[in-house]
């Protein structure tokens, strides 16, 4: 499992997200109320530069008419199509076949990254963390 | 059934007539014991009032004396819209007559079931009360005729008729009525005040699931509450027939969208004679357009084309026929017909479909669902049905035919084999 240094956890914000060039895949990092997310910015339908579409919530129904908004900051819509995708799985929330591949991410500190053999070097302070993601 | 040539030594010495009369009455009585299986089903024929004044008689005041709203034929159909051959001697209505619906449809074609769906074009009364009244009329009279009085041999299904611009009298119209034997299904006309899936019409819906009972949609009258396509009145009748699936697109897509088979996991819906060769491409792009809208409806857990061989059944008639017949079996193949599809005659209309002359040739399988299964499934008919006096005349005219006599009526053939 190779890892990658997306950057500086504090340039990562809750409600932001990058998207980092990886051995030539583009993938979107996300945090979401400090959950991180990856996801490759790739649509499995068409495509469609997945990472710069809406994060959202689940709408889910016992009866028509009846909508309760659940998971919150969980689902990403392609800005495309509109496809909903559970960002833990890559899994469109519809049944189907088609699915975004997903990725690990952690935040470690700083010192524990530089020290990691092999990776990306990234100025930082000590008391700094920062994002890893795992490809 | 068997001419029983046993017979032919005890008869010795017989006239050709003691003998005739002895075997009719041999074949009579074999009919009651005999069973015969049901292959074919008609799910469109309909069933006229003699003259408008039979209504009258199912109506109390203030509507007996009203003038009842009747179908507006404001575009101009071939033969006024029925087949000429179909209009009794004595000048009747084409369909008002059940011997020539006997002889035309259940021995002519074959049918061992009709289901008739009356002419009664509720949808274009404004006044939903008027309207509720009419209805109750058109069930009472044909409960007395054509499924009593003109129902002796029990293969007359029919439709009740609601006015759905009235949903608590619909609702109370099928309590009155579900249970009754030969009342098969509940009829709603193509033009309404509004697409079926909207929730208006939910308390009828679940009246009629909660009874086992399909809900069929059959075009009425061009005038109504909405005009016959989507950009009014088309100039002639060539666009207004062309057009019904217009209309018909529309409520499918509204009965899935609105989540009524969630809501109604029961509930049957019947596209009668708007066609169905557009159903395919339809419901590709409702899919499609699914994947992306699905957060507006979520109380869809299926893709929206995965609810129609559960819920939703096309009648044949009129069946599209493109200039290569195998175009018509690949759109079968991409309809799913072997579970949607259910063969219509649309008897006595101009456009009339015969199940042995309408269709491609068709695998057996295929034929025995769309001819047969599917309808006899939807309607709980059963699989076999006695044989009877219908049955015995046709086998009559064959002994005729063997004899050589110049018999030239309908005969009634192998079903399986219908389009041969």
């Amino acid at each position: 499992m190779a890892r990658y240094v997306v950057g500086l956890a504090a340039d990562l914000p809750p409600s932001s997200r990058r998207i980092v060039s990886v051995n030539g895949r583009e993938i979107g990092v996300f945090n979401v109320r400090g959950v991180y997310y990856a996801l490759r910015n790739l649509c499995p339908h068409q495509s469609a530069p997945l990472c710069l579409g809406e994060v959202t919530g689940l709408a889910v129904s016992d009866e028509p008419g009846e909508i309760e908004w659940t998971r919150e900051g969980e689902i990403l819509r392609c800005p495309w199509h509109g496809w909903e995708f559970d960002m833990r799985t890559g899994r469109t929330v519809f049944k189907s076949q088609a699915r975004v591949k997903t990725y690990d991410v952690r935040v470690e500190k700083a010192m524990a990254a530089e020290e990691s053999a092999g990776v990306e070097t990234y100025p930082v302070r000590v008391e700094n963390e920062v994002v890893i993601l795992e490809y | 059934m068997r001419y029983d040539c046993g017979w032919s030594s005890a008869l010795h010495g017989w006239t050709i007539h003691e003998r005739e009369f002895f075997l009719m009455a041999q074949v009579k009585a074999e009919s009651a014991r005999r069973e015969t299986p049901v292959t074919l089903i008609d799910c469109d024929a309909h069933p006229y009032l003699k003259h408008e004044d039979e209504l009258r008689e199912y109506l109390r005041e203030p509507w007996r004396s009203r003038t009842i709203p009747s179908r507006r034929q404001i575009y101009l159909p071939p033969g006024d819209g029925r087949r000429l051959d179909a209009m009794p001697p004595d000048g009747s209505p084409a369909g008002s007559d059940p011997r020539m619906v006997e002889q035309q449809v259940l021995q002519g074609i074959g049918a061992d079931y009709v289901i008739l769906i009356p002419s009664s074009s509720i949808s274009i009364i404004p006044d939903p009360v008027f309207a509720a009244a009419v209805a109750r009329a058109w069930n009472d009279w044909q409960i007395d005729t054509w499924l009593g009085a003109y129902n002796w041999h029990g293969r007359f299904k029919s439709s009740i008729v609601i006015a759905p611009q009235n949903p608590e009298r619909s609702v109370e119209e099928i309590e009155r009525l579900a249970g009754h034997p030969h009342l098969a299904q509940i009829l709603v006309g193509s033009s309404a005040l509004a697409a079926y899936g909207k929730r208006q019409y939910h308390p009828i819906w679940e009246a009629a699931a909660r009874h086992g009972l399909p809900v069929a949609l059959h075009v009425e009258s061009p005038v109504g509450p909405t005009p016959p396509s989507p950009l009014g009145y088309p100039t002639y009748f060539l666009e207004f027939h062309t057009l019904y699936p217009t209309i018909y697109m529309t409520h499918l897509v509204s009965l899935i969208a609105e989540g009524v088979f969630e809501k109604f996991p029961n509930f049957k819906f019947v596209f009668v004679e708007g066609g169905s060769a557009w159903l395919a491409p339809i419901m590709w792009r409702m899919d499609k357009d699914w994947r992306g809208a699905r957060a507006e409806v979520p109380w869809l857990k299926r893709r929206p084309s995965d609810y129609l061989r559960d819920h939703i059944r096309f009648s044949t008639q009129p069946i599209e026929e493109p200039d290569n017949p195998r175009h018509l079996l690949q759109i079968f193949e991409m309809m799913e017909a072997e579970h949607v599809l259910m063969f219509a005659s649309d008897y006595p209309h101009w456009d009339f479909d015969d199940p042995k002359r309408a269709f491609p040739r068709l695998p057996d399988q295929l034929k025995r669902r769309i001819f047969c299964e599917n309808a006899r499934e939807l309607y709980n008919l059963p699989a076999t049905r006695p044989v009877d006096d219908l049955d015995a005349a046709q086998l009559s005219d064959e002994l005729s035919n063997c004899r050589g006599d110049s018999v030239n009526r309908p005969l009634k053939r192998n079903i399986v084999g219908a389009t041969d």
